[in-house]
């Protein structure tokens, strides 16, 4: 199934994925934090893998990426990110400290980064898999900070053969003060999708 | 394929720059730099013709189409883009006298094997591709974890390569 075929019905079956997959992300890091955490509607859009970076700032933004691959009954990948900035006020809250406290990303908060950027990742694919009446696991993380364009080519080219469109869930997580831009790359193998929304009743 | 038309003169005017994206080759002549960001597991490729200087840029995506090649664009190959710039770049010459510096190729996510293998083995078919081709490869700034931008100058067959790990590096 290619994402350039998909009818309206279908294409609202996958926002509508994305979106609860992002509340249950945002209930994730709520109860991580102690703190009430909402977030806003996210936009949720098919992007070619490497448009990506145009919607972070340029191929030569300074991103962390928290990268797992699709287990159980679909195949596939999917991708936490979000800019320098982003990832540093994201420690603050988890420390809860003010944003702007954490200047510097070394092993300790990387550490901090791909566990959290793992939860929020399987509280998605929990609440998507759910919806389906799917197994949805998430592997083992792999981090990388990089330039956004050199993290998505290589997501990009490990996906190539087969997904080269993402299902890209832009939003922001805000406690009371402060508010975390972050962005969810969903890369289902288009089988996949297939069947997840066979499940879902919009074939 | 990217053309260069907009080539300016030389008075004092910042050289056009000619842009490559992923999976993406151009070629042009001097003034123009050709520049590719953002190169991850990519390998950027790039051919000089001194004589002429002329040059071509390549952002090489993955070895070769295997069995998957279904659709999108052949040029991330590096087994189709490769000979096709070659034969682009040598187009009415009778001898040709190429050479080729590469930077890319990275492992960029730590704990995941199977994605650190991708760049490895991108190099290993530009290698390939090219020793085939018989352009041999004068530089090389490939491996590592880090991300690099490319920067191809056509007078002196300069390559610049910038990371943000290791600042600038010259090809």
């Amino acid at each position: 199934m290619r994402p350039d075929s998909l009818s309206d019905l279908q294409l609202d079956a996958i926002r509508e994925m994305g979106s609860i997959g992002a509340g249950h992300a945002a209930t994730a890091l709520a109860q991580i934090t102690g703190r009430p955490v909402a977030i806003d509607v996210p936009e949720i859009r098919l992007v070619p893998v490497t448009e990506v970076p145009g919607a972070l700032g340029g191929p030569e933004t300074l991103v962390g990426a928290v990268f797992s691959r699709l287990l159980g009954d679909v195949a596939g990948s999917v991708l936490f990110m979000g800019v320098r900035d982003a990832l540093l006020g994201l420690i603050d809250i988890l420390h809860n400290r003010p944003v702007g406290s954490t200047k510097s990303l070394g092993p300790a908060e990387e550490s901090i980064v791909t566990q959290t950027g793992f939860v929020l990742i399987t509280a998605y694919l929990t609440a998507i898999g759910r919806l389906a009446d799917l197994t949805i696991l998430p592997s083992r993380p792999a981090f990388a900070f990089d330039m956004s364009g050199a993290v998505l080519d290589t997501v990009a080219a490990d996906v190539g053969m087969k997904a080269d469109t993402a299902i890209l869930v832009q939003t922001a997580f805000s406690t009371e003060e402060d508010r975390i831009d972050a962005v969810v790359l969903y890369m289902p193998d288009p089988d996949s999708l297939e069947v997840m929304l066979g499940k879902l009743g919009v074939v | 394929m990217l053309q260069n038309e907009t080539a300016r003169g030389i008075g004092g005017e910042d050289p056009p720059v000619v842009l490559v994206s992923t999976g993406e080759f151009a070629i042009a002549d001097h003034p123009s730099v050709l520049l590719t960001p953002a190169l991850g597991s990519c390998v950027g490729v790039a051919i000089w013709d001194a004589v002429r200087m002329r040059g071509a840029l390549a952002h090489v995506m993955l070895p070769s189409p295997g069995v998957a090649l279904k659709d999108g664009n052949p040029d991330r190959f590096a087994t189709v883009v490769l000979p096709k710039m070659v034969a682009l770049l040598g187009e009415g010459l009778v001898l040709k006298r190429f050479v080729a510096k590469i930077a890319g190729g990275a492992a960029m996510f730590k704990g995941d094997t199977q994605m650190a293998s991708i760049g490895d083995r991108n190099v290993e078919e530009v290698k390939k591709q090219l020793a085939l081709l018989r352009v041999p490869v004068i530089a090389e700034d490939t491996g590592g974890s880090h991300a690099r931008t490319m920067e191809f100058h056509l007078d002196t067959g300069l390559v610049v390569v910038r990371s943000y790990l290791y600042g600038i590096r010259e090809l």
